[in-house]
């Protein structure tokens, strides 16, 4: 798939194309603090933020234009196709968040470290979508959760968020104490940390040795805790409440997809392409027992919810348990559509988070209670809302349904013949789907039929506003139009599988 | 033998902070499941009769104990916030949000 010639890029740069999108994060992410000290202005320090990450995007988007440009720098990285798409949503995640921490009135005094910590975490989760190492995958998702513990805590004078952030830290802990156990392992086993090394030493591997079983395990586990999978999801919820809301929404949109981006790599690229690894069969009845467990608390706990953060976070879990049938399924068209509904859940879920933020902004607290009459007071935003709340159960015009529908269908046609296999993992998730609807629809119900004690117009800021018109245009963009991302998701699951 | 050891210790460490009520002694813990990882790193980098394959795993140790420092200060800090606003340190009484 190639549109442009942009051959020139790759005479101009050299190797060093494969990480320039990290390089003009991390030189924004350096100078921000600088550029505080000297002009003492918050928006100043936002502005920069955006810049560089639209600089990175350039980088990035010149990639997904003229996928000839692949390129690898020094084994370690490699920026193809897959890489950039991925690329690419984490900084249109990561400009949302920016966008939302504009006018915020959660974030406290500490603007120019707010932002220098959230470019190095979207950094990490870059490092993250282009390896082809272990190492740089561990080291990138531990600097990603690392940072994200400190973003989490970042919201001063609120015990619930010093709270959220000690939690996060001793799961997140374990978490990474797992994976490392689990690479350790897989090194002993291939003596390679390189994810096509590790893939050809195991397919020499002659029967199941109990070092393979640790560390399949562990790795489950461990990255399992990064998607917020049941039974490791516990601490998610905590956060996502606990945290400012532009937090919240980074990590429930960026972070998550980070952890898939690394199940892709590792139980894709390492263990299933060669189809030789043994036990492939039943680590992928462990992922559908894992998707099935996960969507269905996810969406019965979310009914129980009354703070809309919380609820947004069960939500959030039962979405990772829908993504989670791509690797279960284990086809290139289950992986388009796990792709594609990552991309469309940032931009449905960030969109909901962003109109939660705006409010808080405006005065009006996170309860679901609180939300009495908003379609009077505040008819934009009450939209919005009720687009993101009914793209996230998959009505049919909105970008929600078009994913799910990519997604469950791959569960039922296989290789273009329907198998009844995995029919069954998709007919819960469109059982919980059902369910999701429920209480979706509950706050809608509160939004426009309930009626408010008050009738004042809220004044809502304008980047926030900015900020929710772009999801806005997004979710009902892709959803009437998907064709021309599926064909991006297309090639980057093109990418994983090993075509070109 | 040195895989037995890192076994034993990474179970000291998961099993500690199961059960636990102090969020110092779970960060220690921690600490002791990435060292148990480093062992097994060092020990399959020293029986390698690799080079390339021997460098690959010490390096990765390398990483590994930069990655652990900033966690434990990125931790200690958390911890010591909390303790500002909560006046402790037990992670049972970490209750205000819950389901």
């Amino acid at each position: 798939m190639k549109m442009i010639e942009l051959a020139f890029l790759n005479d101009t740069f050299g190797t060093m194309l494969a990480i320039m999108p990290e390089i003009m994060l991390i030189i924004g992410a350096l100078s921000i603090p600088g550029l505080f000290y000297f002009t003492k202005n918050k928006n100043m320090c936002a502005t920069a933020a955006l810049i560089a990450i639209i600089l990175s995007g350039v980088f990035a988007g010149c990639v997904i234009l003229d996928s000839t440009l692949s390129c690898t720098f020094m084994n370690i990285f490699k920026l193809d196709m897959f890489a950039a798409v991925m690329i690419f949503l984490f900084l249109i995640v990561a400009f949302l968040t920016v966008l939302a921490s504009f006018a915020s009135s959660e974030l406290s005094n500490h603007v120019s470290e707010y932002y220098s910590l959230l470019l190095i975490a979207t950094t990490g989760m870059l490092f993250v979508a282009s390896a082809n190492n272990l190492l740089v995958i561990f080291v990138g998702v531990e600097c990603t959760s690392i940072l994200s513990y400190a973003l989490v805590a970042l919201k001063k004078n609120d015990p619930r968020s010093s709270e959220a952030a000690v939690k996060y830290l001793i799961i997140g802990g374990i978490s990474s104490g797992l994976v490392l156990y689990g690479i350790s392992m897989l090194y002993g086993l291939t003596g390679s940390i390189d994810i096509a090394k590790i893939a050809h030493g195991l397919e020499n591997m002659e029967n199941l040795n109990a070092p393979f079983v640790i560390a399949v395990i562990s790795l489950i586990a461990g990255y399992g805790f990064k998607i917020s999978a049941v039974p490791f999801h516990m601490w998610a919820p905590d956060a996502y409440e606990g945290a400012a809301t532009p937090v919240s929404m980074f990590l429930s949109t960026g972070s998550k997809k980070m952890g898939f981006v690394v199940l892709f790599k590792i139980f894709i690229v390492m263990f299933a392409v060669e189809q030789s690894v043994y036990a492939v069969e039943e680590m992928r009845y462990i992922f559908a027992f894992i998707a099935t467990i996960t969507m269905t608390i996810g969406n019965i706990v979310a009914i129980l919810q009354k703070n809309i953060k919380r609820m947004l976070a069960y939500s959030s879990i039962a979405q990772a348990g829908y993504i989670l049938i791509a690797l279960a399924v284990m086809s290139e068209y289950a992986v388009t559509g796990g792709i594609f509904h990552m991309i469309t859940h940032v931009f449905m879920k960030g969109g909901a988070f962003i109109v939660v933020g705006a409010l808080i902004a405006a005065g009006i607290k996170e309860n679901i209670s609180d939300y009495k009459g908003l379609a009077k007071r505040a008819p934009i935003v009450a939209f919005a809302m009720l687009l993101f709340l009914f793209s996230l159960a998959g009505i049919p015009p909105l970008a929600g349904f078009a994913s799910k529908f990519v997604l469950f269908s791959s569960a039922i046609v296989i290789d273009g013949v329907v198998r009844t296999q995995w029919m069954w993992l998709a007919i819960i998730a469109i059982i919980n789907s059902a369910i999701s609807l429920y209480y979706y629809a509950k706050v809608v119900k509160v939004m426009y039929i309930d009626s408010g004690e008050c009738n004042e117009k809220i004044v809502i800021k304008k980047s926030h506003l900015v900020a929710i018109l772009l999801c806005m245009v997004f979710v009902v963009a892709i959803g009437v139009y998907p064709e021309p991302i599926i064909k991006f998701c297309e090639g980057a699951s093109g990418i994983l599988f090993g075509k070109c | 033998m040195f895989l037995v050891f890192a076994a034993i210790l990474f179970s000291i460490g998961l099993y500690g902070i199961l059960t636990t009520n102090s969020a110092l002694i779970s960060l220690m813990c921690v600490e002791l499941m990435l060292n148990s990882a480093n062992i097994n790193f060092i020990t399959f980098a020293a029986y390698s009769t690799d080079g390339i394959a021997s460098t690959t795993g010490q390096i990765f140790v390398i990483f590994t104990i930069a990655v652990a420092a900033a966690e434990v200060a990125v931790g200690i800090a958390l911890v010591l916030n909390a303790y500002k606003e909560r006046k402790t340190t037990n992670t049972t009484d970490l209750t205000t949000m819950r389901w």
